[in-house]
């Protein structure tokens, strides 16, 4: 039961793109400021719900309004349009069917034919299936016109008027008041919404006054809906909130208008009433067009599990920060210890066209003198016959070991790549080290090596002037072949005298880095298992509290801690670091102020390390402010919210993780700047034991583990 | 300006003729007359003489090196300071500053450590005394316990029942690595199974968790591969320990030993020219212990006690020329103001001595002897060295390891032993030693007065 309701208000809240169930339940109301369209909708979608629940459709689909927005579109328009009788609701039950078929075939065609949604579309072909039906026949009559309007235009109150008006026929309500209430709904909902919407029914009305002057008030609510729809598409609800979308909605509204004026008038002599259609027309062709760029990093089209505009973005955003260079397989840096990049991408040496993304590595001493005394011998360099290891698991398919070392300045470019080991890692791509010392090389082809396991050792052989190691990545197993852009999965860069933790990076050319080195106890503490349980005591408000928590997993394969306060936390660890990737649920609980503190925690407990890391500001603790700014969202992102973070070792051997979170707003927002802090505690056993969240000085939280 | 010719101290020296030997030419010797900068005279003019210098410099140098040596050549790596080698605090503190932990084999060692701000969990406590006191306050402290005997293990069995906590401990290992003497009078032994047995002690008692092998094969090695085959043995027994006992140890500790650039007195080539290398060293436990690939779930992390060679080069003696003499076989001797009471560690050596001002180049056979009214006060028995006047200063070099924890207190008062900063400045590290700090330990007997 508490799903069907769900199915009803989902399905609701569908029609405006939102996910919220109090905002369908908004719309379910504004359909009954004229109640007997109201109550058809209403039916269209419990019918609509129940053929799938009854058919056996995919019950999360249909809970999330999937299958029923159609049939609310469809049986609103039914009640518009004709007079209800019993032989017509009949007819309309069985339309409900055919709806239903339908937007099952197009949503699903859709998807796996272009990736794109099936928007109103269903309904539309079914109700001009209906409309040709029924109006061959004389057993109804409808009351086909738009004709709501006898004012005179453009006064302030027809605009308004005319503005609501729009927004209410999206669910087919001619009163005026339901799409105020959508309007305040919206604004609640999406402030990037609520501006779009105004700004594309402006649009609309200027760029129809300068195309057709004396045109007819029933068009401008027709061109005002589908504008209206449109902007939310390209503006905000399928591509991110951007300048340039918000660009696109300018021309888009444009084009509705155009494209309002052919359609109407192709179906004029078909008697069909063309509403949404310019909306479904244009944004299924923009989007799909949009697809096939070559460079798709701005205009971004949605491309996980919507939200509203704003959280779509803060999670793209977010995202990109966080993951952008993501990748499954985590290598590691080809050696022990700390080495210096002499040559990175796109280097001033070699590594350049298609062999930029590659690196050359050298040991260092304090002057960054690549050797001692004269450096007039191999051996005085300190990288020569060092340890080379391999960066990932997977196995040698190809060895060359038998090239001399070059003299010191000299290369040798018939064997360019010198002594080779090429690794095969799995999904078929190559990690290549050269420039090994002859006959060096422990492992043989075929042979299955695993992440940091000896290889060989640093020579200079090949194109080498002085000793070093090449690394690269590569496509296939051909000694050299052009280079691939992977990250390494985790490494500490040398800044100053403390060392800062990178996470899918790519080492930068003069820098120091190295391997990160597992702590046993951080290890321990932050390596969550699923069916691990955790009790907690929450102090929050001086009232305190008890929570639990639990390590569980999705269906597809997502880790979560969930609450016993109903929240969840998803989080995957990568290598050697934990990191949290997004939380739902109150922001009250104490999973929620872990969630900010461990948002990324390496397995490492060096006291110079320190790391950052960023925040989606929708999950943070600032709701006013960034409504506010959400006004603004789509002029720039004012707001970031950045972690840093550090280790401290007490006494005792516990280990305290240390988080401050920063808040800044920028230029016409500068004027915010927010400070949260806290810390985590882990005993010298490797137990959690607590941790404090504060904002400025003062303490929001305090919570202690319970064994 | 016709300024007087310097004074030249007529020397008698055996003409050799023809060719030079495989050794090259006859020791020209060459002074040393600043340390970083310092002249010699202005330090022990200002610090008196004898004067012990160190250099942060150097120290940290000499840790640094020693990191990137063996962090290049295995991947977890942890350096201990060995306190015994040189406990005073401005050099522990500089190595704890390098990341060093501390290795103590005593409990005012440990308690030093523990004024020096080192946590209990970074210090290993060694040796074959460890009292009952001394125990408890290392397992309170977490500190990591290295069990010597088997006295000593039932003693920790004993007392962590008693106190119902827990002691991270690991076992001393000898063994037989081909190289004489074999030292094993510390630790139990690996070829006789002893080992093996104190580890299946310890894996039976709850209370003890065993987080590491330790070895120290000996002393002044000059031969690398001997480490590579005791890293090898420790592998092999950590992966004895996790296939009985599923046990993961977090670490081998290969202990110290490694050579410093000074000469043994039996030595006939220079140690310049003997001793292996740090990298010759590392490279040979870090194969050792890369080649027997270990088993447990983390590889564990390598623990190195080195002492001498981190420090050895980084201190000095300054002393004076007291008197010249001739013996009565004709050879030269020099009394200086410091003697085997403050360079015990000519015992051993053969430490290399120059002149602290510009000298005759000219050299002949001369005894170095200290001041010390005992025959056995000899600092060399006879090396070429210039002629020098009454007053003029001489330095011993390579004088860092022990001499500042063995030295005596006999017929003289310790001196003073400087530091010269990074930044240039000098400062004092230990007061030279008055007679109220040898009274304020004594008592005399009411009786007696």
């Amino acid at each position: 039961m508490h799903s069907f309701i769900n199915s009803i208000l989902y399905s609701y809240a569908q029609i405006f793109f939102s996910n919220r169930r109090w905002f369908g339940a908004v719309i379910l109301f504004a359909t009954f400021f004229e109640p007997q369209i109201g109550l058809v909708a209403l039916c269209g979608v419990i019918l609509s719900n129940s053929i799938a629940y009854y058919l056996k459709f995919d019950p999360q689909k249909i809970e999330s309004g999937f299958y029923g927005f159609n049939g609310i579109l469809f049986g609103a328009a039914v009640s518009f349009f004709f007079k209800m009788d019993f032989t017509l609701a009949v007819i309309a039950v069985i339309f409900i069917f055919i709806t239903f078929f339908i937007t099952t075939v197009i949503e699903h065609y859709f998807a796996t034919a272009f990736n794109l949604p099936g928007l109103s579309l269903p309904f539309i072909i079914s109700f001009f299936i209906f409309i040709v039906f029924v109006t061959n026949y004389s057993f109804t009559s409808h009351n086909y016109s738009f004709a709501l309007f006898e004012e005179t235009k453009y006064s302030a109150h027809f605009l308004v008027k005319a503005y609501f008006q729009s927004l209410s026929l999206i669910v087919l309500q001619p009163n005026f008041l339901a799409g105020a209430l959508i309007a305040i709904a919206l604004l609640f909902f999406s402030r990037v919404l609520f501006v779009l919407s105004i700004f594309s029914f402006i649009v609309n009305i200027l760029f129809l006054e300068l195309l057709l002057p004396q045109i007819s008030a029933n068009i401008l609510l027709i061109t005002g809906l589908n504008s209206i729809l449109t902007s939310f598409a390209v503006g905000g609800s399928l591509i991110l909130p951007s300048r340039k979308s918000f660009f696109f909605v300018l021309f888009s509204v444009m084009i509705i208008v155009i494209l309002t004026g052919f359609f109407y008038r192709l179906f004029y002599f078909a008697a069909l009433p063309i509403f949404v259609l310019p909306f479904n027309f244009f944004v299924l062709l923009a989007i799909y067009s949009l697809k096939f760029r070559k460079d798709q990093t701005d205009l971004t089209l949605l491309y996980f599990a919507p939200g509203s505009p704003e959280e779509n973005l803060y999670y793209h955003l977010t995202n990109k920060a966080r993951f952008e260079n993501y990748k499954y397989y985590f290598a590691e840096l080809p050696f022990f210890g700390e080495w210096f990049v002499s040559q990175g991408f796109d280097g001033a040496f070699t590594h350049k066209g298609e062999w930029k993304y590659a690196w050359d590595f050298v040991v260092v001493d304090e002057n960054l003198s690549e050797f001692s005394n004269e450096g007039e011998s191999l051996k005085d360099y300190y990288c020569y016959k060092l340890t080379v290891t391999a960066p990932l698991d997977g196995e040698v398919v190809k060895v060359v070991n038998d090239v001399e070392n070059n003299k010191l300045g000299q290369i040798n470019i018939a064997k360019n790549w010198g002594n080779t080991v090429i690794i095969k890692h799995d999904f078929d791509f190559y990690s290549l080290l050269s420039h090994l010392e002859i006959d060096s090389i422990k492992v043989v082809e075929g042979q299955k090596v695993k992440k940091g396991d000896a290889i060989a050792l640093c020579g200079n052989s090949g194109r080498s002037p002085s000793p070093h190691i090449h690394f690269q990545f590569q496509p296939t197993d051909k000694p050299g072949d052009k280079t691939i852009r992977y990250p390494i999965a985790n490494y500490l860069e040398k800044v100053e005298n403390n060392w800062q933790l990178r996470g899918f990076d790519f080492p930068k050319e003069a820098t120091i880095i190295k391997n990160l080195e597992t702590n046993k106890t951080l290890k321990k503490a932050f390596d969550f298992q699923l069916g691990e349980k955790y009790k907690l005591e929450i102090t929050h408000n001086s009232k305190t509290e008890i929570e639990e928590w639990e390590v569980k997993i999705t269906n597809d394969n997502i880790y979560y801690i969930e609450s016993s306060t109903d929240d969840k936390a998803t989080f995957f660890i990568a290598n050697k670091i934990l990191y949290f990737t997004n939380y739902s649920g109150n922001k009250k609980s104490a999973l929620y102020y872990f969630y900010l503190l461990a948002i990324q925690i390496p397995f490492c407990s060096e006291e110079t390390i320190f790391w950052k890391d960023h925040y989606s500001i929708a999950k943070l603790p600032i709701k006013f402010i960034r409504y506010f700014s959400e006004f603004f969202l789509m002029l720039n992102h004012f707001i970031s919210a950045t972690g840093k973070f550090s280790i401290h070792t007490k006494e005792n051997s516990s280990i305290i993780v240390a988080n401050k979170i920063e808040i800044k707003g920028s230029s016409l927002f500068s004027f915010i700047k927010k400070n949260f802090a806290g810390h985590i505690s882990v005993d010298n056993e490797g137990n959690l034991t607590g941790f404090d969240f504060s904002q400025e000085n003062k303490k929001l939280a305090y919570v202690k583990f319970i064994n | 300006m016709n300024t007087k010719n310097k004074y030249e101290r007529p020397v008698i020296n055996k003409f050799y003729s023809g060719m030079m030997n495989k050794f090259g030419s006859q020791t020209i010797a060459s002074p040393l007359k600043e340390i970083e900068g310092k002249r010699l005279n202005d330090l022990t003019d200002k610090f008196g003489s004898p004067l012990f210098v160190l250099s942060e410099k150097k120290i940290r140098q000499n840790q640094k090196s020693a990191i990137r040596i063996f962090k290049t050549r295995y991947p977890k790596v942890q350096f201990a300071w060995s306190y015994k080698t040189n406990y005073l605090n401005a050099v522990c503190k500089i190595f704890h500053q390098e990341g060093s932990w501390a290795e103590v084999v005593s409990e005012f060692e440990y308690e030093k450590a523990k004024l020096l701000g080192v946590r209990g969990e970074n210090i290993i406590y060694n040796g074959p005394e460890k009292s009952r006191e001394s125990l408890i306050t290392a397992i309170k402290d977490r500190a990591k316990i290295h069990i010597d005997h088997f006295d000593e293990l039932y003693d920790l069995i004993e007392l962590t029942d008693e106190l119902k906590l827990k002691a991270r401990v690991a076992i001393r290992v000898n063994m037989d690595v081909g190289i004489f003497p074999k030292w094993d009078r510390f630790g139990f032994n690996f070829e006789n199974g002893e080992a093996h047995q104190a580890i299946r002690r310890i894996t039976a008692q709850k209370n003890l968790e065993l987080i590491g092998l330790h070895t120290h094969i000996g002393t002044y090695i000059t031969y690398a591969e001997s480490y590579k085959v005791a890293a090898s043995k420790l592998m092999n027994l950590a992966n004895w320990i996790y296939d009985e006992y599923k046990i993961t140890i977090d670490y081998i500790d290969m202990g110290g030993g490694f050579a410093s650039l000074n000469t043994l007195k039996g030595q006939y080539l220079p140690a310049e020219q003997t001793v292996p290398s740090l990298d010759q060293y590392a490279d040979a436990i870090a194969n050792g212990l890369l080649e027997v690939r270990y088993k447990g779930e983390e590889l564990p992390t390598l623990y190195l006690e080195t002492g001498r060679a981190l420090i050895d080069d980084a201190a000095y003696l300054i002393s004076t020329v007291i008197a010249n003499k001739r013996l009565s076989d004709g050879t030269r001797a020099l009394i200086i103001d410091a003697g085997i009471n403050f360079l015990f560690t000519s015992f051993w050596y053969k430490h290399k001595i120059s002149q602290a001002t510009e000298a005759d180049a000219h050299t002949e056979n001369t005894a170095i002897y200290g001041p010390l009214c005992m025959n056995i006060d000899c600092i060399n028995e006879g090396m070429n060295f210039p002629a020098m006047k009454k007053g003029e200063k001489i330095v011993m070099e390579y004088v860092g390891a022990y001499n500042m924890t063995q030295w005596l207190q006999f017929i003289k008062m310790r001196p003073n032993i400087i530091m010269i900063m990074n930044d240039g400045s000098i400062e004092l590290v230990r007061k030279a030693e008055t007679l109220n700090y040898l009274l304020e330990q004594e008592l005399l007997p009411l009786k007696l007065t």
